[in-house]
């Protein structure tokens, strides 16, 4: 039987499967660091939130506000043509020439490009925003008597954050946080907008090379549902790191 | 700082080429591609939810699978489908922008039928057994008695929706439809001089928006639904 006519003739050439491997290793890296630097700007953000003053709690909201209600596209972009016009023409350079930086056990770690770099903090910055809610609203849902007990039963206020808030806030945030890691992993797809070489990015290269569309966009959709499924499971099988578990 | 910049270009951001002759395009394009998807998305969604409410088992599992593809990849490589598999299936040329639209209806009808079935669930089984007990069939009692006090329960999930399908129609310059992102790329390639000026313009657009949606919608709740009242369980 010989396949119908829209897709082509052949399988991938081990060549390109290699290529959209590649893209998918690229894509989990860049997910992997987002979710780290979001998750820290996400808690100082939330602390800037909780904060008694005001100054912080509206520069805190400002920046939610602002990464929530534009486009991440729109904010990639910024990052990547317009910062640079912002940066001391020096810092451009030292960015865009490569450093070697020794580490032990022979380490050398390649220098990101500057796509990348833009493509890590922009993608961190827009992440670190949702999380922020996320971690708000953890924080509201443990009940007000809980503190007021802790209170009572003399705590101090970060024995009370230690032992009777946080233990309760993570419970509740575990659930949307996996959502927010597997929305970052989803994310980083846009980064191929300026040319950072991950999934999709290789998906239309490989596309283009071949015209074997349907094999190309098959692959990469099946390598980002393996990679969305496994953090989602990885997230939900891990013990809880702090407290109970819900 | 060039403010002649933005007033030169400035009807080329809001109407791309369109007062000169050409397509829609710009802020006008990303509006309209919002305001279909937006339907399109919202009805299919309503409808998905309440099939997953009332549908046999059969039909909930296969909508849930493919709920679950759609949740699992990201929006880029559905427009990437939409443009391959839209041609070949209705054998003809389908336009980038009913592309986008068919795209972005779709994965927002995925994350929307999930948020209605929650919505149909958080009524309560007691205004069901209610609705029964008085003779209505399910259809009627899904029709008088859950719908209109879930649909008040679901509005916050619908908004947020939107304005990310409003964000998401950004996405659409990666097919090559002149909506405002690519609009204002290409000022941006033909100026090369302002990049961050250009893009804050655009991100300044975009943020009144999606931020004015969000804004109304909430002062529009409040007016409705005054702290959901009759809506939690019976």
């Amino acid at each position: 039987m010989t396949p119908p006519l829209w897709l082509g003739q052949t399988w991938l050439a081990p060549k390109y499967l290699g290529a959209l491997f590649s893209g998918l290793l690229l894509t989990a890296w860049l997910a992997f660091l987002v979710c780290l630097l979001a998750t820290l700007l996400g808690v100082v953000l939330t602390a800037m939130t909780e904060s008694r003053y005001l100054g912080l709690r509206s520069a805190a909201r400002f920046f939610i506000s602002v990464h929530r209600n534009t486009p991440l596209m729109v904010q990639v972009l910024l990052w990547y043509f317009g910062v640079p016009n912002l940066l001391p023409e020096e810092a451009m350079l030292w960015l865009n020439t490569p450093h070697t930086l020794a580490l032990p056990l022979g380490l050398e770690p390649a220098w990101p490009s500057y796509e990348f770099l833009s493509a890590w903090i922009s993608l961190s910055l827009y992440s670190a925003s949702f999380i922020a809610g996320e971690l708000a609203s953890g924080l509201r849902a443990v009940s007000h008597g809980q503190r007021e007990a802790a209170r009572a039963l003399g705590l101090r206020p970060w024995q009370e954050l230690r032992h009777v808030i946080l233990p309760q806030a993570l419970a509740y945030v575990r659930q949307p946080l996996i959502g927010q890691y597997t929305g970052a992993i989803k994310n980083t797809s846009l980064t191929m907008a300026i040319g950072v070489a991950e999934l999709s990015y290789r998906s239309r290269q490989v596309e283009s090379e071949t015209l074997l569309t349907f094999q190309a966009f098959a692959v990469a959709t099946a390598l980002y549902l393996l990679l969305i499924l496994a953090s989602q499971w990885f997230g939900h099988s891990q013990k809880p790191i702090w407290g109970a578990s819900r | 700082m060039n403010p002649e910049l933005i007033t030169d270009n400035l009807s080329y951001f809001l109407f791309g080429a369109w007062p000169n002759g050409g397509a829609m395009g710009g802020l006008l394009l990303t509006l309209w591609m919002s305001f279909v998807a937006c339907i399109l998305a919202s009805i299919l969604g309503l409808a998905g939810g309440i099939a997953l409410t009332m549908g046999s088992p059969g039909l909930r599992a296969a909508l849930e699978s493919a709920i679950a593809v759609l949740r699992g990849i990201p929006v880029i490589m559905l427009i990437f489908w939409c443009y391959f598999l839209l041609p070949v299936l209705f054998g003809l040329n389908v336009p980038g922008v009913a592309t986008v639209i068919a795209a972005l209806a779709l994965i927002n009808a995925a994350y929307l039928s999930q948020a209605v079935r929650a919505g149909l669930a958080a009524i309560g089984p007691g205004q069901w057994h209610a609705g029964l007990a008085l003779g209505l069939t399910r259809w009627k009692t899904l029709r008088l008695v859950i719908l209109p006090q879930g649909l008040r329960i679901m509005l916050p999930s619908f908004i947020n929706q939107w304005v990310t399908l409003i964000k998401d129609t950004s996405l659409a310059f990666i097919v090559g439809v002149p909506e405002l992102t690519m609009v204002s790329g290409q000022v941006n390639n033909r100026e090369q001089v302002y990049p961050l000026q250009i893009y804050l313009f655009t991100a300044i657009l975009y943020f009144l928006l999606c931020a004015g949606l969000s804004t109304f919608a909430r002062q529009s709740e409040r007016w409705w639904n005054p702290r959901h009242k009759g809506a939690r369980h019976a």
